[in-house]
């Protein structure tokens, strides 16, 4: 339940933020692999310092993290596939051997089926994701936004002190 | 418009971020490194491994375990191994390649088979080593230990057999089911011969070419002749080879009812063993004496070899190819992790060096300081490049009455590998164990015992021999337990005045169909008392066993057996009969083809001439 209250909570500061729709939507790329792969991933804290670092809004990514949570549970019978195919494709083998044995290249996790299959898989997916997270997010605003803005919940959720340690890193 | 990309003032908040999470990974490093390594190891080994603590040294790049714990998956109750201190020292440049190379080992104050003081789990779940520790001991229950049978005889009565219980008469049944499967297929097979036609064509062209005189044919004529006589030789002997096809195929069916009736005999020495065993009749062949008190016993030692082996094959297999291996346990799906070994690199694993010591103290002739080395056990052989070697023995010169030798070698450096171990203790307090049968259980006291194990081609050959020995053996009876017969009676007085054993069971063969045998001094000293108290009786009670199962099974074997010969007299009869045939009319023509070409080579094509 409360995770489900963080996630409108999420959603509606988000999507009347300061961002624009394009910053938006490439936090919400961003966010997208911390729900499609593994969470305890190595490549999860670079994408993490990437999503705090870059003029990008943290709540999108926050937002694609949570909504891409179940995709991900969902994708893990496809991830396995794709990353096996990937790790046994004889003309990769060299690759792979020598991404395994260089120094802390092997901490990635990539020789496992699903941690490799899901990045990848979001590498495919993250211009998608963009595209269609920004034509969302400015439907959004150009429609229902202004009515949300004006309602009473809206309102209590921006005047909580999250709210306020949440504009840190508002774009 | 300036496009701003990066967000300075998130930097403090990320470096804070980045600093609480490595104090937290600081602090719970240890704990959750010593959970890691209990979980990977028992799940491993196969059974449960406790750490009592674990200290990591990273300026050393060490790893210091206390209070370790292995307790044997066969007696959960025991720890095959406790050691109060174990230091591990890594090899730095490895461990940036996430791979685990132990540049020495060293473990303290070593004991072996200590009691546990809670009993460690079962091992269990889907995991390799469960599977090996299942697959051993159904492995172990192929073993047809013979039940040691002590029945007085006075309680053998009239045998009642139900027929439908006998082998024989089943196998007699699938049998004949067979036989008249094979016989339709026959006749099946001839019907679909057809060589009618081709042998009335074949001698009607005979028949004229023999009322013919060549002369008058003309060229013309002796050419067309000619060339009808070759088709219709070349129709006949397609016809031979259909009739070979038969023969070909008669004969694997006849050779399968033949192995049919083999079966029936030995299906009715199976039925005379299951009627003697409702007779529960007392055993006195030595063979099966043996098998009865030193069977399990002994099994039990070479299915722990078994087990280890296995582990070994799996955990260190020849080659660099990649391999798969389960991914870890989280809440996403674990996939599989796969390993690319790397020639002239690290291996995944390598244990470079060991060293254990243990001492064995009090009074006995064992006691002393002992050392054990482990060298190159590696997850990848083929890149350490030499065979995994443990030994223990005495450090330091002891009694000459008693020692403790122990070693091993695992080679997996190619697909042809092989796996041995022997360990030779003399002069020890041998473990005591129950005679299954009897109410009596052996202290073999101080003697010597010795195991040799050895696996090549991943099981496909198996040696295995223990053998024990002791000249102080003491009986100890079950006084507690229901009154003796007095054939058991017989046997408990025989072996009472025994201070000598000497058991030897020997392994051979291979995993999937092993052969065991196993012998001792009591085995013959039993049989031979046994047999001449009953033998006579025994013996009686066998012939009538035979009688009856004889009585039951005739009158279905025979007819199957009159069926069976039937069907191989009659198919050989037909195709003899119409290999006859053809022969016949292929000789015919080729007489007349000879007579054609005027004694040229028949097939020889004669030069065509333009007229």
């Amino acid at each position: 339940m409360l995770t489900l209250l963080k996630l409108i909570q999420s959603m509606i500061k988000t999507l009347h933020s300061a961002g624009t729709p394009g910053q938006v939507a490439a936090g919400m790329a961003l966010g997208s692999v911390l729900g499609l792969t593994p969470l305890l991933s190595p490549h999860n804290l670079v994408i993490f310092s990437l999503l705090v670092l870059l003029n990008v809004s943290f709540g999108g990514g926050m937002l694609g993290w949570m909504l891409f949570v179940p995709v991900g549970f969902l994708l893990d019978p496809v991830f396995d596939r794709i990353g096996s195919s990937l790790l046994t494709a004889p003309s990769l083998r060299p690759l792979w051997t020598d991404w395994t044995n260089t120094p802390l290249l092997p901490y990635t996790d990539f020789n496992n089926t699903i941690v490799l299959g899901s990045f990848v898989s979001w590498l495919v997916l993250a211009i998608p994701i963009f595209f269609a997270a920004r034509y969302g997010v400015a439907k959004y605003r150009a429609t229902i936004g202004e009515r949300v803005r004006q309602s009473k919940v809206y309102k209590a959720i921006t005047a909580s002190q999250v709210y306020n340690v949440y504009k840190m890193f508002r774009p | 418009m300036k496009v701003k990309i990066f967000r300075w003032k998130a930097i403090g908040p990320l470096l804070l971020f980045l600093t609480l999470l490595g104090v937290l990974v600081w602090i719970f490093a240890e704990p959750v490194a010593r959970q890691t390594t209990e979980e990977a190891s028992s799940e491993l080994l196969g059974t449960e491994v406790n750490v009592g603590k674990l200290d990591l040294l990273p300026r050393q790049a060490s790893v210091d375990l206390r209070a370790l714990q292995i307790a044997d998956p066969f007696v959960l109750t025991r720890n095959l191994i406790e050691a109060d201190e174990i230091r591990l020292k890594l090899n730095p440049a490895a461990l940036a390649e996430k791979k685990i190379v132990i540049e020495h080992l060293s473990l303290h104050g070593m004991r072996f088979g200590t009691a546990r003081k809670k009993p460690a789990r079962p091992p269990s779940g889907k995991g390799f080593a469960p599977q090996v520790y299942r697959a051993v001991n159904q492995w172990a229950k192929q073993f047809d230990v013979p039940l040691l049978s002590l029945t007085p005889i006075d309680t053998i009565r009239q045998l009642a057999l139900d027929p439908t219980q006998l082998t024989t008469i089943r196998e007699a049944q699938s049998l004949l089911a067979r036989t008249d499967s094979v016989r339709k297929g026959l006749e099946q097979g001839f019907q679909q011969l057809n060589i009618g036609p081709t042998l009335d064509s074949a001698r009607a062209l005979a028949q004229r070419l023999a009322a013919t005189d060549p002369k008058q044919l003309g060229l013309d004529g002796t050419r067309q002749a000619i060339q009808s006589v070759q088709q219709t030789l070349k129709e006949v002997e397609d016809a031979k080879k259909r009739i070979e096809a038969l023969e070909r195929s008669a004969r694997t069916g006849v050779q399968f009812l033949g192995q049919g009736v083999q079966g029936l005999d030995q299906a009715r020495l199976k039925d005379f063993a299951f009627a003697k065993s409702l007779l529960k009749l007392p055993t006195f062949s030595a063979p099966e004496i043996g098998g009865a008190l030193f069977g399990k016993v002994s099994i039990d030692r070479f299915k722990q070899a078994a087990y280890w082996a296995e582990l070994a094959q799996q955990y260190m297999p020849p080659g660099l190819l990649p391999r798969p291996t389960p991914g870890p346990n989280r809440l996403r799906a674990a996939g599989q992790t796969i390993e690319f070994p790397k020639a002239k690199d690290f291996p995944r694993f390598l244990l470079e060096q060991g060293q254990l010591d243990f001492s064995i103290g009090g009074t006995s002739p064992i006691q002393g300081a002992y050392t054990a080395t482990v060298q190159g056990l590696t997850s990848t052989p083929a890149l350490y490049g030499r065979p995994a070697v443990i030994t223990a023995s005495r450090r330091a010169a002891g009694s000459a009455l008693a020692s403790i030798d122990v070693g091993a070698v695992i080679n997996h450096l190619t697909a042809r590998t092989h796996d041995s171990a022997s360990a030779r203790l003399q002069g020890i307090k041998l473990p005591s164990f129950d005679l299954p049968g009897l109410p009596l259980r052996v202290d073999p006291g101080n003697g010597s015992s010795s195991l040799m194990f050895s696996m090549r081609n991943a099981g496909a050959e198996l040696r295995g021999r223990w053998a024990i020995g002791s000249n102080k053996v003491s009986w100890i009876a079950d006084s507690a337990g229901r009154q003796l017969n007095d054939i058991e009676r017989v046997v408990l007085r025989v072996v009472s005045g025994l201070n000598d054993l000497q058991v030897v069971a020997e392994l051979s063969g291979s995993i999937a169909s092993p052969r065991f045998s196993v012998s001792s001094n009591l085995d013959k000293a039993i049989a031979q008392r046994i047999q001449a108290v009953i033998g006579e009786e025994v013996a009686k009670a066998e012939k009538m066993v035979r009688a009856k199962v004889d009585s039951l099974v005739a009158d279905k074997v025979e007819p199957v057996k009159r069926q069976v010969a039937a069907v191989q007299t009659e198919a050989n009869q037909r195709i003899q009969a119409e290999k006859q045939r053809l022969g016949e009319v292929q000789k015919q023509l080729n007489v007349e083809l000879q007579r054609l070409t005027g004694g040229l080579v028949p097939g020889l094509e004669l030069p065509k001439i333009k007229l």
